[in-house]
């Protein structure tokens, strides 16, 4: 791929190769449509992980960073302050939207060509011109004014169709986030969602703490995949150092990564149940997932934020005499699968709610760029875990679960599916795990440099680039969450439906607004 | 008459959970207490959709500017006598994110707290402790239970303030009764 951009492109493009991925394409503004056309028509496979804006003093530089089936590399452009203008590739991959949409509230890039554009992340009436993540804007200067407790809601013109709010406070909705549902009778013809809610600064944030503080903030992300976000944020940094940690430190992340993944599924799962009014289910589940966290504590000393990955390694060692403790508890609940499989295989209540609901075809899957478990249901084959092995995964033998049909129903399965895995994984890291020490003692400012860092969450890839400018604070964090990349999914899949599915279809997703909004 | 509104209060408080831009951490601690290992119900507490029937609204979440207007509203929707408890290091004083743009910090700056129940979450045993002190200040004090009650304070909450507050809603509530 990187050597078909060069036949092209030629003297065009500068390519760094090994540099954000297996290579950082330079080109001038507007040549980024013509390098993704060609990525495009080369490879099927070809998206969009993510768009990262960020201040370098007289122009802000857009990073466009793309998979394709085998490689991951970030095209580099750049937009002058003054006229801060460039092309939409929306046109092109229609997964990039909310992409552009976060670059153009953040940093007041405008993204000609874009179909909606305006305000996504930041409230309605944020003040004009002022771009957050704009170095010269000083957080405590920000005069804000808070949103209004009602706002005015663009009538359908059609009389037929009705608009109905979802949100920020609702039932089904554990999180603040407003989704304005159309619907024609009881048929969905257009679903608007508002994020921003949790919108808590913590890119800006980052900016103006220390390395090691910033570690614990990017935990604070989210309360679900903590350790993830961790890890995120710590492989980034020690790409940038260029440090390799102990091999035991590697194998005792896995288990911490894997622990998140097996509540988080537990809880996912659960939290179905409730959403289709299945409520024992869901009671079930959360009585599985308590030993669980159990384990975390153990492990770990907390039982929500582990707070055990950090720079150099992991912060506390794992017990010998734990072990037996942990394998215990993971045989109890391997015995407990198989009448969570029987539940979902043969409960009628369960299959009428979920079977062909919110069908997502494979095509739709990679032209959105959806990840996790939501690709993985749909037949597209992407884990991190298996393309790019990290830490100690590429020594682990596991599976990679995926289902082709699409629907709620299969996505749902992908998680049950890799609540075994998790185990399987977990066991053989605790049997294998090399002996050593744990931790390297790293300094605390990091040389000038930039990275990617790419993992894969339980709700799917999740991705990190940091860039440092040699003192003890990062100069730009950048977090692309799954559910942020997930949620186009559900604005096709929901159109056509009844509205009464919404819920089910939506839960199916894995949706996680605090990662969404920072 | 207040004796009887008082017990029934005490044995079947129904609460609304609001997050005010949490990270999910103290909103799955609060639905993990519904669940069979701590199982919250046994205390009559049952989780209520709806601000216009709940009595004690449980608020997470550091209060982002575009939730401030919406977390007053859901206040002033509940109906008299209401109690607010503010769970989790953010939602007593902003916590980590103290200081960023987009935030208020802390639920106090927006709507009155009745208790405070900090951490990082807070573990469900917290929680629960600190619903079950909330309801205990509504009885009034019995002389017997004084030195019980003196080796229990692990918590930020403060007793004499729930007792005063909660005092004052009932009176409020039996003006709003007279008229």
């Amino acid at each position: 791929m990187i050597g078909l951009i060069k036949s092209t492109f030629g003297d065009k493009v500068q390519i760094q190769l090994g540099q954000l991925g297996a290579a950082a394409i330079t080109v001038n503004n507007g040549l980024h449509r013509d390098v993704l056309k060609t990525m495009l028509a080369a490879d099927g496979k070809t998206g969009i992980t993510a768009i990262t804006g960020l201040d370098l003093g007289a122009t802000i530089g857009v990073y466009y960073h793309i998979h394709t089936s085998d490689v991951f590399v970030t095209i580099k452009t750049e937009v002058r302050k003054e006229n801060p203008k460039t092309q939409t590739i929306v046109d092109l991959h229609p997964g990039a939207a909310f992409h552009e949409l976060e670059v153009a509230d953040l940093l007041g890039v405008v993204f000609e060509g874009h179909p909606t554009p305006g305000h996504f992340v930041l409230s309605e009436n944020w003040p004009q011109g002022v771009y957050p993540l704009r170095k010269d804007v000083k957080v405590n200067e920000i005069k804000n004014v808070p949103t209004p407790a009602s706002e005015t809601i663009k009538l359908p013109e059609n009389e037929r169709l009705v608009k109905i709010i979802i949100g920020p406070q609702h039932p089904a909705l554990l999180e603040p986030e407003k989704f304005a549902v159309t619907v024609d009778g009881e048929t969905v013809t257009k679903v608007e969602p508002r994020i921003g809610y949790v919108h808590r600064g913590i890119e800006k944030a980052s900016e103006s703490r220390g390395y090691l503080q910033d570690v614990y903030l990017m935990e604070r992300i989210c309360g679900i995949c903590n350790s993830c976000h961790a890890y995120g944020f710590v492989g980034a940094v020690e790409k940038i150092l260029k440090t390799q940690v102990p091999p035991r430190a590697e194998y005792l992340r896995v288990i911490a990564l894997e622990l998140n993944r097996l509540h988080s599924h537990l809880l996912t799962l659960g939290h179905a149940g409730l959403e289709i009014g299945y409520e024992t289910l869901f009671q079930y589940f959360w009585r599985d997932r308590e030993p669980i966290m159990d384990l975390i504590e153990l492990t770990s000393g907390n039982r929500v934020y582990s707070s055990l990955i950090t720079i150099g390694g992991v912060r506390r060692d794992l017990k010998n005499t734990d072990i037996p403790k942990i394998k215990t508890t993971l045989k109890e609940l391997r015995a407990k699968l198989p009448f969570y499989r029987q539940i979902y295989e043969n409960e009628p209540t369960l299959k009428l709610r979920m079977k062909n609901v919110g069908v997502l075809s494979k095509q739709d899957a990679i032209n959105l760029s959806v990840v996790g478990p939501v690709a993985r249901g749909s037949g597209y084959d992407v884990d991190v875990r298996k393309d790019e092995p990290y830490s100690a995964y590429g020594e682990i033998p596991f599976k990679e679960i995926v289902y082709t049909t699409g629907d709620t129903w299969a996505r749902m399965n992908v998680r049950l599916d890799e609540v075994e895995e998790s185990i399987n994984i977990i066991e053989y890291a605790v049997d294998h795990i090399p002996s050593g020490p744990f931790r390297l003692e790293l300094p605390r400012s990091v040389p000038a440099g930039e990275a990617v860092h790419r993992l894969e969450a339980p709700r799917g890839e999740l991705f990190y680039y940091v860039r440092s400018n040699g003192t003890d604070m990062p100069d730009r964090v950048k977090v692309r969450t799954p559910t942020f990349a997930n949620i186009p999914s559900f604005l096709k899949t929901a159109i056509g439906e009844s509205i009464a599915d919404i819920p089910a279809n939506f839960v199916s997703l894995d949706p996680c607004f605090s990662c969404t909004d920072r | 008459m207040t004796d009887t509104k008082t017990w029934a209060r005490i044995k079947s408080p129904w609460v609304l959970h609001f997050n005010s831009g949490a990270c999910n951490g103290c909103d799955i601690e609060i639905v993990a207490l519904l669940t069979p290992k701590y199982d919250v119900e046994r205390f009559g507490v049952k989780l209520e959709p709806s601000p216009r029937h709940a009595d004690v609204l449980l608020v997470t979440g550091c209060v982002t500017q575009q939730c401030a207007e919406r977390l007053k509203a859901i206040y002033d929707q509940m109906p008299q006598p209401k109690f607010v408890v503010a769970i989790g290091a953010c939602a007593c004083s902003g916590g980590v994110f103290e200081g960023n743009y987009n935030v208020v910090g802390g639920v106090d700056k927006v709507i009155p707290v009745t208790a405070y129940i900090p951490g990082c979450p807070p573990r469900p045993e917290a929680i629960l402790d600190g619903v079950v002190k909330l309801l205990n200040a509504l009885n009034p004090p019995k002389p017997k239970k004084q030195p019980k009650q003196a080796e229990l304070p692990k918590e930020k909450t403060k007793p004499e303030a729930v007792e005063a507050q909660a005092a004052q809603g009932i009176v409020e509530e039996e003006k709003q009764v007279a008229k």
